[in-house]
């Protein structure tokens, strides 16, 4: 039973956050917000909205191991299962050098911040601001680039003067009105959301105590690949299309989202406790992922190549065995 | 021998579908659609907007494919060829299938290189093509 609460709860998560990001731009259309604007917080914050929720509300309800386990794990699985798995089906993930070096730094950077106040003990206020910081800076430095590709492609256009079919890699620009339904839909996501997450929590901690499992195994695990799900759909699905930059886009955006979001805004409202475990284990091991996957880019000619996803994969299975079996 | 001739390609092989295609070509007037076919299927929970962007590059990306093939099969050396650039939403076999029959082609060419591992994990257009095509089939075998 509370293996189907789980599962509907998850579905319900990811469902709730798609329709609230989904009317949300639609409203900041009508409000007259930059498409650019709205097309990067979009796509940086619509698949990390249920790591975001699930962390959140695990805080408030006093399971802080759910919390920062649903995100230390889903940044682990993130790189090491989702791009392992992409990488092995696809067979190839290109990248493209600047966007590489801008949001790979950028998620070490991120892991490092944590790191560094996980040294500290508990993340408190002064670790949240830092991280809500360097986030407005990413998001800034995204909006910056898409900018700068935005004007690239319009000069080209021109230039050319191709207009067979509509182009370009943003939202339509038509602009709508806000009506009672757009409104409605975001109210019906947001709490669709809380619902969600409030429930995949609750189901999480009682099937942890049910089955003798820490409830940070269960946030490491369960929730961090559960509530990865759209990471794993859209990494994957663009990966076999070729459209390799959305692809680990996704991944590192994903990541710097959870770590800076997840565990900042958790932090402002209450001081987050640090897992020995996850200060000497959990969070180095994410950074030595990030660092890996780096190197077998690399190592491929700046492409993740299918060996170098099996390697991803094969790390994410031996950090599960020793993570469940050897340090529970 | 051929006077309508579909050249499907999803941006691969490109070079050497070029070159298979411009080989058969004799001096009599033939009329090439140069097909790209934008493959809209997404999984289950993907999230909307991702789609809608994923969708946008795609039809940028058969954009510049169309157009590179239209710079090679509109030169003046290949004045018997009356070039014409398709875009479509779709599957892809179904797309290049209902094509071929609807503009009622002679000849429909495609490459096909992927290796065993590959086409058991990603599937193979060309495989699906091969069994229903209305129309002889030219598959561009590339390393």
């Amino acid at each position: 039973m509370l293996i189907i609460a789980l599962v509907i709860s998850l579905i319900i998560v990811v469902k709730s956050a798609d329709v609230f990001v989904d009317n949300l731009v639609d409203i900041g259309a009508a409000l007259g917000i930059s498409q650019i604007i709205l097309g990067v917080t979009a796509s940086a914050i619509g698949t990390s909205l249920p790591e975001f929720g699930s962390a959140l509300i695990a805080t408030l309800s006093g399971s802080v191991d759910i919390g920062v386990g649903t995100v230390i794990g889903s940044n682990i699985w993130n790189i090491a299962g989702i791009l392992g798995i992409s990488a092995t089906v696809a067979g190839v993930i290109r990248t493209n050098k600047e966007g590489l070096n801008r949001d790979w730094l950028m998620t070490l950077i991120t892991g490092l911040i944590l790191l560094f106040f996980m040294f500290f003990g508990d993340i408190n206020w002064v670790a949240s601001i830092v991280m809500v910081i360097a986030y407005s800076i990413y998001l800034w430095l995204l909006i910056k680039s898409e900018r700068g590709k935005n004007q690239e492609d319009a000069v080209k256009d021109e230039k050319d003067n191709k207009d067979d079919y509509p182009s370009g890699v943003q939202f339509k620009q038509d602009k709508k009105s806000i009506n009672k339904k757009t409104i409605g839909f975001v109210i019906v996501g947001l709490l669709g959301l809380i619902v969600g997450c409030r429930l995949l929590v609750f189901s999480a901690v009682e099937l942890a105590s049910i089955a003798g499992i820490p409830e940070m195994i269960m946030g490491l695990f369960t929730l961090a690949i559960g509530t990865s799900i759209p990471e794993l759909v859209v990494t994957l699905s663009s990966a076999m299309k070729g459209l390799h930059d959305l692809s680990i886009g996704t991944v590192l955006g994903s990541n710097t989202f959870n770590i800076l979001i997840g565990i900042g805004i958790p932090a402002l409202i209450m001081q987050v406790p640090v897992e020995p475990l996850s200060l000497s284990f959990d969070a180095p091991v994410m950074i030595l992922t990030t660092i890996l996957l780096m190197v077998l880019i690399r190592m491929g000619k700046m492409k993740l190549n299918r060996i170098g996803g099996i390697i991803l994969i094969a790390t994410y299975v031996s950090y599960a065995i020793f993570r469940i079996f050897i340090f529970p | 021998m051929y006077e309508k001739i579909l050249v499907a390609t999803m941006g691969e092989y490109m070079d050497d579908i070029i070159e298979h295609t411009l080989n058969i070509l004799t001096d009599n007037p033939v009329e090439i659609i140069g097909l790209y076919v934008v493959e809209t299927s997404v999984p289950f929970l993907t999230p909307k907007k991702v789609k809608e962007m994923m969708v946008a590059e795609l039809r940028s990306k058969g954009e510049e494919i169309l157009d590179s093939l239209a710079q090679e099969f509109q030169s003046p050396t290949h004045y018997m060829v009356n070039f014409r650039k398709v875009l479509l939403e779709g599957s892809p076999a179904d797309e290049i299938v209902n094509l071929a029959e609807n503009e009622k082609v002679d000849l429909i060419i495609l490459g096909t290189g992927k290796n065993i591992v590959d086409k058991k994990l990603l599937g193979s257009v060309s495989e699906k093509v091969v069994h229903s095509a209305p129309c002889t089939i030219l598959l561009v075998r590339t390393s």
